[in-house]
């Protein structure tokens, strides 16, 4: 609260008062009144004029001050009615009241669509469950009548088991409630998972899919993690160079305080103007724009899911030449001790 | 035996298993589920977890005080959580629809192979003829003749011995290869295979893997 801005608000006092102040000297000069009485009565007026001026600008002073600098260094500003104590005067009372009704309404308003996407996400969970039926018969008559479904039904069959996973991991890794868990697992299970998922996709593109040394055990929900590196697996395939030595290599890098596994590949690489911007919503830049299928979801899911689990991921890429992803799991001492 | 109340896909999982060579039997009677399997006596179960009546989960609680069947559970429900709770209860492994029906029966034969008292062949060797194949040295021994396998070697050939007679698609073994963290890819295997048939021609089994065109080997 500027005093500055105040004043200018009161302006209409000052002319007021100047226009009842002129007129004043006018009386007093029509009825000849002597000097000494025309002085006392101005600095009367002057000292009266400056206390009206005043006080109400420092009884609202504290309240506003409080209340916009809170808004300021709260991190969530809706709640700093609850930072303030009730003000004493008029003008307060009705803003302090009409923004707890405002508060209150929104709440309501948040409380509503909360409730709406939960049972969104409940239904899509369900749904899922529910579409992965006549999936899995899919794939066990594809299986079973191999002579009337090739290759291609299943790799198409496989495309479509990934966009519904996909969605899945997309709901949950939103979902505000625990829906994995954290214990040792190890890196070597994890890796063979996402490899035989993708082996037919892999082998189909001709790709060298290399492991090497990685039998250390990191903290993570292994499902998770099997769908991160599926993602990422998914994204080499992808956007592999037309060539023959394609290859996607995976190694660990073991330190003191943490495990890094790295997933290579060769493939065409990210520019870097897109670089930064790979873990975005529905990112797709350059290379899907190119490519036929991108929804630009599926790195976006991989870091949310790394953020839960308390994973770092990194992403490093030369235009043209490859792309590294790293993926850092942090040791916890306190675990140690546990054991 | 197969507990899972999609009739489709008991019908597919059930031609699949004797396709495989396993005799596949489906629960009817869901309401009696537990008396049903104790009944049959099943060799392993295949058990869904969304069912009616009593869901997977209690019926294989109640499976566990009276016997110990190997249970494989499967579901639609991909969660760490879900599995731990499965294991937990009793359960042998756990598999996420839609699964692979080559690990499917990878799975299958695992846990076969872990429970089976009973299993009629030493664990650590195998006969194909006047062949013996010693898994773990990794040697096929003829006499006093002897052939080192190399990994990849063995584990086709252990995989083809197990289905001899067979035809053994080169999915299957991609997929066999793959689970033991072989990564090896198209070129790899038929130089695999090829060094094998050279190691068993060399021991005096010549022409004993053939190839069918576009369906895969087959060990007579």
């Amino acid at each position: 609260m500027k005093f500055s801005k105040y004043f200018k608000d009161n302006l209409y006092k000052l002319v007021v008062f100047v226009v009842c102040y002129v007129f004043n000297l006018l009386i007093f000069l029509a009825f000849k009144v002597g000097k000494p009485v025309i002085i006392s009565s101005s600095f009367l007026y002057i000292v009266s004029f400056l206390l009206i001026l005043l006080i109400p600008y420092f009884r609202k002073r504290k309240f506003y001050l409080n209340l916009l600098a809170n808004i300021e260094s709260l991190d969530k500003s809706y709640l700093v009615l609850e930072t303030l104590s009730k003000p004493e005067f008029y003008e307060g009372e009705l803003l302090y009241q009409a923004l707890y009704e405002i508060n209150k309404s929104m709440n309501e308003n948040v409380r509503l669509i909360e409730e709406h996407l939960q049972d969104f996400k409940e239904y899509i969970e369900m749904w899922i469950h529910e579409v992965k039926i006549p999936l899995s018969t899919l794939v066990l008559i594809s299986n079973n009548h191999q002579e009337q479904f090739d290759k291609k039904t299943k790799l198409q069959l496989k495309r479509l088991e990934d966009y519904v996973d996909q969605v899945l991991y997309y709901a949950r890794s939103e979902n505000a409630e625990k829906d994995y868990l954290i214990k040792e697992i190890d890196l070597v299970k994890v890796i063979k998972n996402a490899g035989l998922k993708n082996m037919d996709e892999i082998l189909e593109n001709k790709i060298d899919y290399i492991v090497e040394n990685v039998h250390y055990k990191v903290l993570t929900d292994s499902k998770w993690l099997e769908f991160i590196l599926g993602q990422i697996i998914n994204n080499s395939i992808k956007y592999k160079k037309d060539m023959d030595d394609s290859f996607i290599k995976i190694s660990v890098l073991e330190k003191q305080d943490k495990t890094i596994l790295i997933i290579e590949d060769n493939g065409i690489g990210i520019k870097k103007s897109d670089l930064k911007q790979v873990f975005a919503k529905s990112f797709t830049g350059e290379n899907g724009r190119k490519g036929s299928s991108s929804t630009g979801m599926g790195l976006f899911i991989a870091k949310n899911m790394c953020k839960k689990l308390g994973h770092k991921i990194d992403i490093e890429s030369v235009y043209n030449k490859y792309t590294k992803v790293y993926i850092t799991f942090s040791k916890n001492k306190y675990y140690d001790v546990l054991k | 035996m197969i507990i899972e109340d999609e009739e489709l896909i008991c019908n597919e999982l059930s031609k699949l298993l004797k396709n495989n060579n396993y005799e596949a039997i489906v629960l009817k009677d869901f309401k009696n589920a537990l008396k049903e399997i104790l009944t049959v006596s099943p060799d392993l179960i295949l058990l869904d977890i969304n069912i009616p009546f009593l869901n997977g989960e209690a019926l294989l609680q109640n499976l566990r005080k009276e016997s110990n069947i190997p249970v494989i559970m499967v579901t639609s429900n991909n969660s760490e959580i879900d599995e731990a709770l499965s294991i937990s209860y009793g359960a042998d492994d756990y598999i996420t629809k839609p699964y692979n029906p080559n690990i499917l029966l990878l799975r299958i034969g695992a846990v076969l192979k872990r429970t089976k008292t009973n299993y009629n062949l030493k664990e650590n060797e195998l006969v194909y003829k006047e062949l013996k194949f010693d898994i773990q040295k990794g040697i096929i021994k003829k006499g006093n003749r002897e052939i080192e396998l190399t990994k990849n070697e063995m584990i086709i050939f252990s995989y083809l011995l197990n289905h001899q007679n067979k035809i053994v698609t080169r999915d299957e073994l991609m997929t066999i290869l793959w689970d033991n963290s072989e990564y090896v890819n198209e070129n790899a295997l038929t130089v695999n295979i090829s060094r094998l048939r050279g190691k068993l021609k060399e021991i005096g089994y010549e022409d004993v893997i053939d190839t069918r065109k576009g369906l895969g080997y087959i060990l007579s």
